[in-house]
């Protein structure tokens, strides 16, 4: 393939993915006079109003990232702590056990858990979880689990039985083994399920509108949903815009900074012998 | 225990056999089973204190199962393993003080030469001066203090071997497990350090069972070797009575290269005949046809066929060979064994 062509489809590609982010940042960026006359001037109409609007709103804005941050690092931690030791057992066992217990969790990972939320609900009713941001964390966890294991148990199937033997002939225990030996070794098998995880929590709406409904309490999707229907008469794109470029930020940093983690962790690779 | 030897001279040895009483193991009806089948069946062994016993078998025949079970990563369906007296096949691997080498040798890929080394010690409990006195003691035995920050990725194959060796002494072990330690080393490297194994295995006191596909190897490194075929004990001895008097035709066939000669007799038995102790006789003897010649230097492998079957005589690589050759063989050099069985008349 010639390199022009070659060029050409990866800026399609590019274009494709990244368009309409771009499309929301520049929406973010325009008064709505200038958004509603169409793409005639892009010498005027340029704003940084709506960002204001969205980030001295009440309560502000940081309130909801806060919300979400907390929720979603959670959510991963326990999810991971659930997972890991799920994973280990698993991968050691043989046979059918491993065999239904795999085919299980596939159908639970699969499974709309959308079609779940009204359940989920009355539990949290009965529970007394409703307007408890930490409540959040166990759906998310609970949903995402299955996943989590099967990624993980994965990863601990790949690595060679030898280093866990040495290890034990070495004297080490279970908890030494897996925190000097395999963990180390699984970091970017540890760390990409970890961000699925989050990433769920973080896009997570139906059950975040459904069990939260103080406003100080809301996670970023339901927040946003607030703000796109906040006016009756108008559709309030620009703020709108920004508020998801702002939700956006923390997300893509987080996976910048783990991006350069999973890579120095495959180059690592110095399993094999 | 009182300790008076001079310093310089008892730091290179000390890792080895310091604290490491000296022991015995025996294997007594050693059995493994996976799914009704039998992966060893019944291994007596006797390894001594400071003996070197080489396992020595083609592949699958049982061998690395047999350091498995003793070192207790597979389960002992049967007989019993008894180091110093004392039964161990019941006791978790942990507690069992046997260290292994793995064939990969297992070197923790994301820790340095000095942590791979020292963190067994470390979770063992051992104090931060002892480990450092026997981190370097153990480096310097095995020549390896150059590389102590170096990941294992970052070393040759031999330099792996070594780490690995070095980690298993740290581990003060009252037994010695090898498995295939030399297999991922070319030739050569395998060649130069033969000796310096020898040598630390004949170190420490503790017994090392050493397993191998590799004959030479085995004669190379071990005091006696056993020669295992599926799952069974075929027989356990010095390289010589192995070579000298093979108990039965597996043995006889599977130690010695080149090869021996079976030539089976009407009466029911075969006739084992190495190739070097054949000789060119003017009279009588076997009539043979010169099929194929290798010169190797000083000697001479001649590929040949008789009325017996097929032959390989290894002789002098001068030897010019005339076209009507016949040979013979001294008596006391002519192995016996029954063709059905296979076991030594």
């Amino acid at each position: 393939m010639r390199v022009s062509t070659r060029a050409g489809l990866v800026a399609l590609l590019l274009l494709w993915s990244l368009g309409p982010m771009l499309w929301q940042l520049y929406t973010s960026m325009r008064t709505p006079e200038a958004l509603l006359a169409g793409a005639g001037g892009l010498a005027s109409g340029w704003t940084l109003a709506n960002y204001g609007a969205v980030l001295g709103g009440d309560p502000p804005f940081w309130r909801y990232l806060l919300n979400s941050t907390v929720v979603g690092a959670l959510s991963t931690l326990l999810t991971l702590a659930l997972a890991i030791p799920c994973a280990y057992a698993l991968s050691r066992r043989g046979g059918l056990l491993r065999l239904l217990v795999g085919g299980g969790l596939l159908a639970a990972a699969v499974f709309p858990y959308v079609l779940l939320f009204l359940a989920l609900l009355q539990v949290a009713r009965q529970l007394g979880l409703a307007n408890n941001l930490l409540a959040l964390c166990l759906p998310y966890a609970g949903l995402q689990l299955p996943l989590a294991v099967l990624l993980l148990q994965a990863a601990f199937a790949e690595l060679p039985p030898e280093l866990e033997e040495s290890a034990v002939l070495e004297g080490f225990s279970l908890w030494q083994r897996l925190r000097w030996i395999l963990l180390p070794l699984m970091g970017p098998a540890v760390v990409s399920t970890g961000l699925l995880v989050f990433l769920f929590s973080w896009n997570e709406f139906p059950i975040a509108l459904t069990w939260i409904s103080r406003s100080e309490l809301l996670t970023l999707a339901p927040a946003m949903a607030r703000i796109a229907g906040s006016s009756v008469y108008t559709v309030p794109y620009g703020a709108f815009a920004a508020a998801t470029v702002l939700g956006s930020v923390p997300l893509l940093a987080l996976l910048l900074l783990f991006q350069r983690q999973i890579v120095a962790g495959l180059t690592q690779g110095a399993i094999k012998g | 225990m009182t300790n008076t030897s001079d310093p310089a001279k008892a730091t290179a040895t000390a890792t080895a056999s310091e604290h490491s009483t000296a022991t015995s193991l025996r294997l007594e009806g050693l059995c493994r089973r996976i799914g009704g089948r039998a992966i060893l069946d019944g291994i007596n062994l006797e390894v001594a204190a400071g003996e070197c016993l080489a396992l020595l078998g083609p592949s699958g025949c049982g061998k690395s199962t047999v350091l498995r079970v003793i070192a207790g990563l597979d389960p002992c369906d049967g007989g019993r393993i008894l180091l110093d007296g004392r039964d161990i096949s019941e006791q978790k691997p942990a507690r069992r003080r046997v260290a292994m080498v793995f064939q990969s040798y297992a070197l923790y890929p994301h820790l340095s030469v000095e942590r791979n080394l020292s963190l067994g010690m470390e979770l063992r409990g051992v104090g931060p001066e002892q480990r450092e006195r026997e981190l370097v003691a153990v480096l310097e035995l095995l020549q390896l203090s150059a590389l102590r920050r170096r990941r294992p990725a970052q070393l040759s194959g031999g330099q792996r071997q070594r780490v690995a060796l070095a980690r298993a002494l740290l581990r003060k072990p009252r037994l010695m497990l090898l498995d295939e330690p030399m297999s991922n080393l070319d030739a050569q490297l395998r060649e130069e350090l033969r000796p310096q194994l020898r040598a630390i295995l004949r170190g420490g006191r503790a017994p090392a069972i050493y397993v191998t596909h590799d004959q030479q190897e085995a004669m190379g490194i071990a005091d006696r070797i056993a020669v295992l075929q599926e799952g069974r004990l075929q027989q356990c001895g010095t390289p010589q009575e192995l070579y000298h008097q093979p108990a039965n035709l597996f043995v006889a066939g599977f130690i010695g290269r080149p090869q021996i000669n079976l030539l089976p007799q009407g009466d029911g038995t075969v006739v084992g005949i190495r190739p070097e102790h054949l000789r060119a006789v003017g009279e009588g003897g076997l009539a043979v046809q010169v099929l194929s010649r290798e010169w190797h230097g000083a000697s001479q492998l001649l590929l040949l066929e008789s009325a017996q079957g097929p032959l390989r005589w290894t002789c002098d690589g001068n030897q010019t060979l005339g076209d009507d050759l016949r040979l013979g063989w001294e008596r006391r050099h002519e192995h016996r064994f029954r063709q059905a069985g296979g076991e030594r008349c």
